[in-house]
């Protein structure tokens, strides 16, 4: 089984005719496996969209290589199973129903598919009552839905998303994952990139960090945010005097404490009398994460003017 | 073939516009048609006529220059070649939509060029005669253009393309020998039209129309080529 996404050693500069030249990617390797919602995140500037964009075709590494669906990018076949968003929608300026059928036929879908799938995925983002309008007078956030329609016309193996939700409303940021969820229950793969880290944290089985060009981390979402320095420690039986910090709630005492003190904790409460209800390791927020291996740290990926 | 049809379709919806201005000319012609006594002033006729022909090669130059650029600096072109459009398709897309846009003048002429003309003893057969040769320029000057536009931005695409289409013109007019007039056939189908008149038959020999045809599908191949190595989402500004 090959990796749905592939990036091998991919090195991506810029060149300047004045100031030599911009490194946007230094040696990248990452594999997306089929049927996870990958997280890709990093601060702007860190390379993601020119990662996404290497791997859609829309520009030749410098250096390494990569392969989508099993087949080197570029390949304009593969992209007939891939939905594609990019991260500022620009459409045509016409019907929604229309463009979405249009988008779809490029992708080589017959008249009658269209005819079934068009609504369907109108429907699916909430635009049925605006398919008929020019897409020119639609909202932000209304286009990004429009966006999102004409990447899943074709029924990808997989999505390809850069910010999908920034525009969203709260009404709509839900359905959109909601579907991302459904989606990955029938199998799809969706590689995500976007700057909203409650929602990665919510929907992405594995995240990876892009720091100036660089792969920073790569782990399963469940790890990245319990592999935190602290546990939490219920028990009950005890008197809250005895620790500080230490929080009782219906009976039960919580107490954070590092995760070298876990050990003489719950020593201490056993001479106490009390019973240990959990030990949970602390989860952080991706955001503390995110702050964390993104903090400034020294770059050498500008070889030129930057 | 049915997305290089879409593509092409959907470039002359884009360029409704310019292609309605274009037609406006096509109406100066028959509003001189309806408005003068045909008989009379056909040299008139015959000069506005060539007059109006010649400006769409113009006009294919420009859409063929500007094209790639539009579509790069809307970021439209990414929504496009997401899907499974090869570039090589995208550009059969972009020149077969230009020459549709000059099809829909050269057709648009032909009918007003056929019926104002035609009242005033041109044959309507030479009319069309010349409309293949000016469609056959625009494609060449568009497709050449297009060529240029993979890489230089609008306007020296359109320079570029001037010069080169001049250069047999120039060689031409230097040399006295009229055949390096169709080592890039637009100067010598231009030429076709211009030279037209009541007197002398003008319809000539099919050689230029048939190497523009062959000429624009090299400088396709050639535009195909340097395009796909072009990064294409990089900022064009």
């Amino acid at each position: 089984m090959y990796p749905i996404l592939e990036f091998e050693g991919v090195t991506k500069e810029y060149r300047r005719l004045i100031g030599g030249s911009f490194r946007a990617l230094a040696n990248f390797s990452l594999e997306v496996q089929a049927g996870e919602i990958f997280g890709f995140l990093g601060p702007n500037g860190a390379g993601k969209t020119t990662a996404i964009h290497l791997a859609m075709g829309f520009m030749r590494p410098t250096t390494g290589r990569g392969s989508l669906l099993g087949k080197p990018f570029g390949h304009a076949g593969t992209r007939q199973r891939v939905g594609f968003l990019p991260e500022n929608v620009a459409l045509y300026p016409r019907r929604a129903e229309r463009l979405v059928r249009f988008y779809g036929a490029l992708n080589g879908m017959t008249f009658s598919q269209l005819q079934k799938r068009g609504p369907e995925v109108l429907e699916l983002l909430g635009l049925q009552d605006d398919a008929t309008r020019n897409v020119s007078r639609f909202s932000r956030g209304m286009l990004q839905r429009v966006g999102l329609a004409q990447a899943l016309i074709n029924d990808p193996e997989l999505l390809i998303l850069d910010e999908p939700t920034s525009a969203l409303d709260p009404v709509s940021r839900v359905r959109v994952r909601e579907l991302l969820i459904q989606s990955r229950a029938t199998g799809r793969t969706i590689f995500l990139s976007s700057h909203l880290l409650s929602e990665i944290e919510l929907l992405c089985d594995r995240v990876a960090v892009l720091h100036h060009g660089k792969l920073v981390r790569l782990a399963k979402t469940a790890e990245l945010l319990q592999s935190s320095e602290q546990v939490e420690i219920a028990a009950t039986g005890v008197s809250a005097g005895l620790f500080t910090g230490a929080v009782a709630q219906n009976g039960l005492l919580r107490i954070v404490v590092p995760r070298d003190q876990q050990r003489a904790t719950i020593t201490r409460i056993w001479t106490a009398g009390g019973e240990i209800v959990s030990v949970i390791p602390q989860r952080r927020s991706l955001e503390e994460v995110f702050l964390e291996v993104t903090a400034e740290r020294p770059s050498n990926t500008a070889t030129g003017g930057q | 073939m049915k997305a290089i049809l879409l593509i092409a379709v959907n470039f002359v919806r884009e360029q409704r516009w310019p292609i309605l201005v274009m037609l406006l000319w096509v109406l100066l012609l028959a509003f001189l048609g309806l408005s003068t006594e045909a008989a009379r002033q056909r040299e008139d006729l015959l000069f506005v006529f060539k007059q109006v022909a010649v400006y769409v090669v113009a006009f294919s130059v420009f859409f063929g220059s500007s094209a790639i650029y539009n579509e790069r600096r809307s970021r439209r072109i990414l929504s496009v070649l997401s899907k499974a459009v090869a570039r090589d398709r995208y550009l059969s897309g972009l020149v077969l939509g230009i020459s549709f846009a000059s099809a829909i003048y050269c057709f648009t002429l032909g009918l007003t060029g056929s019926w104002t003309l035609g009242q005033s003893g041109f044959a309507v057969s030479e009319v069309w005669f010349l409309m293949i040769c000016l469609l056959a320029a625009c494609v060449l000057a568009g497709t050449v253009s297009l060529m240029f536009s993979t890489f230089l931005n609008p306007f020296f695409a359109a320079g570029a393309t001037a010069a080169l289409m001049g250069l047999p013109a120039l060689a031409t007019y230097t040399s006295g020998n009229s055949h390096w007039g169709l080592a890039i056939p637009v100067y010598a189908l231009i030429a076709v039209v211009l030279k037209s008149s009541f007197d002398t038959s003008a319809v000539g020999p099919w050689l230029p129309v048939v190497l523009a045809v062959c000429e624009s599908l090299i400088f396709w191949f050639v535009a195909a080529q340097i395009f796909s190595y072009v990064d294409i989402a990089v900022s064009v500004e």
